[in-house]
């Protein structure tokens, strides 16, 4: 199809604010009488909040509120599940909120946060997920899952037996990989107030403005059409911003004291208030004959949810789907994980659960390779999706798999460069 | 010593929520009197460009240039719902919905304009440059905002509202047979890095991509993603850690946990391939996710490829690689 406007390079229109400094970002928007809220966050990875004295922090001049678990008409959100207090009563990892103090200085709120004194009883915690998966560990989430294993996905295609007979070459290997922050630039900021019509109108940087309205009204017990979620600028996201963060809080410091409500995270604070990519544990076998073609492959592949659900099931179904990565593969077993530990939750960021299957089954495609005495490029041509080609959920492709011509094209780009002092 | 070696990474990803979750993204459009256009959806840009996908999108369908489109979105009293910015969905799904949207409200004018005309079929309407005319006749066409002008004073508006819906299906729960995801989108990357055998220390020289688009609605922004997705996979293969003790963050800052500087992206060289995909806007599939896929693969076969020696534990830091290599030339002295 010819087009003119669609495949030109047109500038985007958001361009010149960011250039020359004029985008506003939710922490560059202020009203009139604003408070500023900060957030007492659990220092236990879990523990059971036994009281609150806010009494020190209510002294302080300045101070217009402390709120906390009992304030909140519904106390949960999530993507998934509402797993996740909004302000903890019953706490699963360090970083969960348990109260925010509203002032009028972002200096006195700050200080007044560091005088309420929280008292915890500390439970018994685990951070090993495949530790986590044994069925006489503390089940961190027993309303929804009798033990830590929230998801498990077996993926069977073929037979390993017929498999494995045909295989001249075997790797078997074990990778890991580690938590990761998105670490967008721009740290979680909200302002939150109720407007002329009553209604309560939170602006923020989110991906997903809808899903931040239906989760405020819920924990508000509001309609959502008197909620009202702008999104200002975002200053990137990659996953970290799926998740509630402030904007639940902020919303309820405003609806409480009927004044706007101004919050924004340090960095540190904004390490503990979203996600991280999973850590994934995946132990791999994969089998190809001595003239390269792929034949069967068995994995196991455990990721760490950390303390809250978040889209922990869909990552590590996603890992599982995409654990063979583009190859034929007739015989395949895979088993994959979701386990929740006391560790900062998981969830969303860039790649979903097929980040990190790719440095297995591409480490393990080189190391066929070698063993069987091809190059790099040529095992992958062997094997690599076409259309027509089915995948090992069963899924056959019919159009658009052009990773042949994506090859075609780096071929020249994988000459041996020299080596030098 | 420094040493060099090449490494090569492939991927793929199934866009979209994927397992049956509705995948739904809906978007208003309005032509206005002096035929410019607005276009409302939820769909929010996080930076990556969607605004300026939808439009392109609007201005394609209606012979306008993207700078006569309004963009505005994610404002839940304005917007409707086009769900998360996540998925690699929003040029897809969002942009399918815009485009349905579009299509809608010019069918309708298409059809004023045939009337307006004496042509018995919108068929033979074009919109082009600003004007609404008859194909293949130069000679008879007005200004776009002339006509949309016109129509207001007869009570005919040219607004719509459409949704789009991904396809995907669940997979069964004991065997995992299914159609998850669509479409999927493919890609690869090569890395050239530097070794220093001595400090440990893995330099990434060059990455060239290649990436699976389906159709670039716009190169530029293509290039964009790309560059960021290396960068963000060079720090996961290398740098970024969290280190955690008893489940509190021990480097929560930028001083402690390191992700790359502007001296640690290399030279980037983004190719895309162009293998419609039917069921996209203009044949277009999406790319935000599967920029940072292959990056890691490729600079751990490269750190191979230099110096032999096989890192299973991602980020491959500095002691990591020190000590694959004493473990290496600890087995070769016993030879």
């Amino acid at each position: 199809m010819k087009t003119s406007v669609v495949g030109s390079r047109v500038t985007r229109e958001d361009a010149w604010g960011k250039v020359f400094g004029q985008t506003k970002f939710p922490a560059d928007v202020n009203l009139p009488g604003q408070l500023y809220a900060v957030v007492i966050r659990s220092p236990h990875p879990h523990a059971k909040v036994l009281s609150i004295n806010c009494d020190y922090a209510l002294e302080m001049a300045g101070v217009v509120a402390v709120l906390s678990a009992k304030d909140v008409p519904h106390n949960a959100h999530g993507v998934l599940f509402r797993d996740q207090p909004v302000l903890a009563e019953y706490v699963r990892m360090v970083g969960d909120p348990v109260a925010v103090v509203g002032a009028e200085t972002e200096e006195i709120a700050r200080e007044a946060a560091k005088r309420v004194q929280v008292e915890y009883q500390v439970l018994p915690t685990v951070f090993d997920p495949e530790e986590a998966m044994k069925p006489d560990v503390l089940p961190l989430h027993p309303s929804l899952r009798p033990t830590n294993v929230l998801y498990h996905m077996p993926i069977r295609r073929g037979s390993m037996e017929e498999g494995w007979a045909k295989a001249d070459v075997v790797i078997e290997k074990e990778y890991n990989t580690q938590h990761v922050d998105h670490a967008f630039l721009q740290p979680e900021a909200v302002l939150a107030h109720l407007d002329e019509r009553g209604h309560l109108v939170v602006q923020t940087a989110t991906q997903y403005a809808h899903y931040d309205r239906g989760e405020i009204a819920h924990a508000l017990g509001l309609r959502f059409s008197q909620v009202q979620v702008k999104t200002l600028a975002v200053g990137g996201a990659f996953g970290g911003r799926e998740d509630i963060s402030l904007q639940v809080i902020a919303a309820l410091m405003a609806w409480k004291t009927l004044r706007p409500v101004k919050m924004e995270n340090t960095r540190e604070e904004s390490f503990y208030s979203h996600s991280k990519r999973h850590p994934m544990r995946m132990q791999y076998k994969t089998g190809a004959t001595k003239d390269g073609k792929l034949v069967a492959m068995e994995a196991k592949i455990v990721g760490d949810s950390g303390a809250y659900a978040s889209w922990s099931i869909n990552v590590l179904r996603k890992a599982a789907v995409h654990a063979t990565g583009p190859y034929v593969i007739p015989n395949v077993s895979i088993d994959s994980y979701a386990v929740f530990t006391n560790n900062p939750f998981t969830g969303a960021m860039r790649g979903f659960g097929a980040a990190q299957t790719v440095l297995a089954y591409e480490s393990q495609m080189d190391l066929l390779a070698k063993e069987i005495g091809i190059s790099p490029l040529e095992i992958r041509l062997r094997n690599i999706f076409k259309v027509g080609s089915t995948t090992a959920t069963g899924q056959v492709l019919t159009s658009s798999v052009p990773l042949d011509q994506c090859l075609a094209k780096i071929t020249p780009y994988l000459q041996r460069g020299g080596e030098s002092e | 010593m420094k040493k060099r070696g090449i490494g090569l990474g492939c991927s793929w990803y199934g866009t979209g929520y994927g397992n049956g979750f509705p995948d739904v993204s809906s978007a208003f459009v309005e032509i206005h009197d002096d035929g410019s256009a607005t276009v409302l959806t939820g769909a929010v840009d996080v930076g990556q460009g969607s605004n300026s996908i939808f439009a392109q999108i609007v201005a394609e369908e209606l012979g306008l240039e993207a700078q006569d489109i309004c963009v505005y979105s994610g404002d839940t009293d304005a917007t409707p719902d086009s769900g998360t910015t996540a998925a690699t969905r929003q040029t897809y799904n969002t942009g399918n919905a815009v485009l349905k949207a579009v299509r809608q409200a010019k069918s309708s004018l298409l059809v004023y304009a045939a009337r307006e005309f004496s042509c018995p079929t919108s068929e033979g309407i074009e919109l082009k440059e600003g004007y609404i005319g008859v194909k293949g006749d130069p000679s008879r066409r007005v200004p776009l905002a002339d006509l949309v002008f016109q129509a207001r004073l007869r009570g005919e508006r040219f607004i719509s509202a459409e949704s789009s819906t991904a396809r995907s299906t669940p997979v069964d729960p004991e065997t995992g047979q299914g159609a998850p995801y669509w479409p999927y989108s493919f890609g690869c990357q090569s890395a050239e890095v530097e070794v220093d055998t001595e400090t440990g220390v893995v330099q990434v020289l060059k990455v060239v991509a290649v990436h699976d688009v389906g159709k670039a609605l716009n190169p530029t922004q293509v290039e964009g993603q790309i560059a960021g997705g290396v960068t963000q996979g060079i720090g996961y293969a290398l740098l970024e850690e969290l280190e955690l003790n008893e489940g509190k963050i021990k480097n929560p800052a930028f001083s402690s946990y390191l992700i790359p500087t502007a001296l640690d992206v290399p030279n980037i060289e983004a190719f895309f391939v162009e293998d419609a995909e039917s069921t996209g806007p203009f044949g277009a599939k999406g790319l935000g996710e599967p920029a940072m896929l292959p990056t890691v693969a490729a600079i751990i076969n490269a750190i191979d490829d230099a110096v032999g020696v096989r890192i299973t534990s991602i980020p491959a830091t500095p002691e990591k690689i020190l000590k694959a290599l004493a473990e290496k030339n600890g087995e070769v002295k016993k030879h």
